[in-house]
């Protein structure tokens, strides 16, 4: 309980997440929920839709790794196996924003993410009718073996969502670590004995220009790169 | 004392193991007629799935080639026909039998041969649209043959 309290005293309350990094989060929260529903309702047209707005998601997430806040960038939060050693051992306070470990979880989610979305826009459903926009440069039988690795990803995805939720129900319950405020509000507590990380320069006009580019790529892919 | 009895236990295990593998070999398919009506009946239904995607791959293309649209409707018509006598009693889901086909095709056979019918109709009139060079009646008659697939497939078809 003493240790507890002096290290909450050294703790103060900083900027964590963007604005960027909690729309995308929240979008693909929603937009995953809505994939799962319409794909299971064969209301395929809602599927391909909601599964090109998260390929402009995934495509301005990996920008945004790059020109972000830091604790967006994939230069900060992946860390070698020292780091993850390290931070399993609790041997140095954490820095905002992801730890060496939800660092490495999260590009599992992002790449197993990425590889569900390639699979659907290959895939095609076994009456030959319904598939995602690329499926015409591939055979029916290439395309059915992308809609089954695309569901048999989808089994990946899960188990991957309901680790990162155990982690964040563990981090609440046993370490008394709020996870879910900061990504709403943006802010919260982080060790006062490393500097608090500061907001990318321009990050709204960036984050505009990335959309707006993620948004046109996406388009082209939907349309099969027939214009 | 432990070991002698722990190798009785062991092929014990063994021959039960080899007795079960030996059991679910010779009630894999109810013979081998079963096994070839199995294969070919899914051998016509990735046909007519491939010939609807070169149908569709068509439309999608914005210059529909008018040949290769017929073929593709003939195609369907033609499987359409004789897929359904590819559904003999005891062709349907048993121990070590590999199909999709559920069991309700046999104890509900006059709606699933009223949905074969049906198949039959829309591919017919799919070849007389193909045949009229109109993409926009064949994507349209391709939507409602695919809408017959895809009712029987929700009724008659494990894993959709």
């Amino acid at each position: 309980m003493l240790a507890r309290d002096t290290s909450e005293s050294a703790e103060t309350k900083v900027r964590i997440w963007d604005v960027p990094v909690r729309l995308f989060h929240w979008l693909l929260v929603g937009l995953l929920g809505f994939s799962w529903w319409s794909g299971s309702q064969h209301l395929m047209d809602w599927h391909r839709l909601s599964g090109f707005t998260i390929l402009a998601l995934l495509l301005f997430r990996l920008y945004w790794g790059v020109v972000g806040s830091p604790t967006a960038r994939f230069s900060y939060f992946v860390r070698g196996p020292r780091a993850v050693v390290a931070h399993l051992r609790a041997k140095e306070p954490s820095a905002p924003g992801h730890t060496p470990i939800g660092g490495w979880s999260v590009v599992a989610m992002l790449a197993t993410l990425t590889a569900m979305v390639l699979a659907g826009l290959f895939a095609i459903d076994v009456d030959g009718l319904e598939s995602g926009p690329l499926a015409d440069y591939v055979s029916f039988d290439q395309g059915r073996l992308a809609a089954e690795i695309h569901h048999w990803i989808f089994n990946a995805l899960l188990a991957l969502v309901a680790l990162h939720v155990l982690a964040i129900a563990f981090y609440h319950l046993h370490r008394r670590k709020n996870l879910i405020g900061p990504m709403i509000t943006g802010r919260g507590r982080a060790s006062a004995t490393i500097a608090a990380p500061e907001l990318a320069r321009a990050w709204a006009l960036k984050a505009v220009l990335g959309g707006v580019g993620a948004g046109l790529i996406a388009l082209a892919v939907a349309r099969g790169f027939r214009f | 004392m432990l070991k002698l009895r722990t190798f009785k236990t062991v092929s014990l295990a063994a021959g039960a193991l080899c007795a079960t593998v030996l059991a679910g070999s010779l009630a894999a398919g109810a013979g081998p007629s079963t096994d070839a009506v199995i294969a070919t009946r899914v051998a016509g239904f990735k046909k007519m799935g491939g010939a609807m995607k070169a149908l569709n791959d068509q439309l999608k293309s914005g210059a529909p080639v008018k040949a290769t649209m017929v073929a593709a409707a003939q195609t369907i018509a033609e499987n359409a026909r004789a897929q359904g006598k590819l559904f003999p009693a005891g062709s349907g889901p048993a121990a070590g039998v590999k199909t999709d086909a559920l069991p309700n095709i046999w104890t509900d056979r006059a709606t699933f041969d009223a949905q074969m019918a049906k198949l039959v109709t829309a591919a017919d009139k799919l070849v007389a649209v193909a045949n009229s060079g109109d993409a926009a009646a064949i994507g349209a008659q391709a939507k409602a043959t695919g809408a017959v697939c895809g009712g029987c497939h929700r009724q008659f078809r494990s894993n959709t």
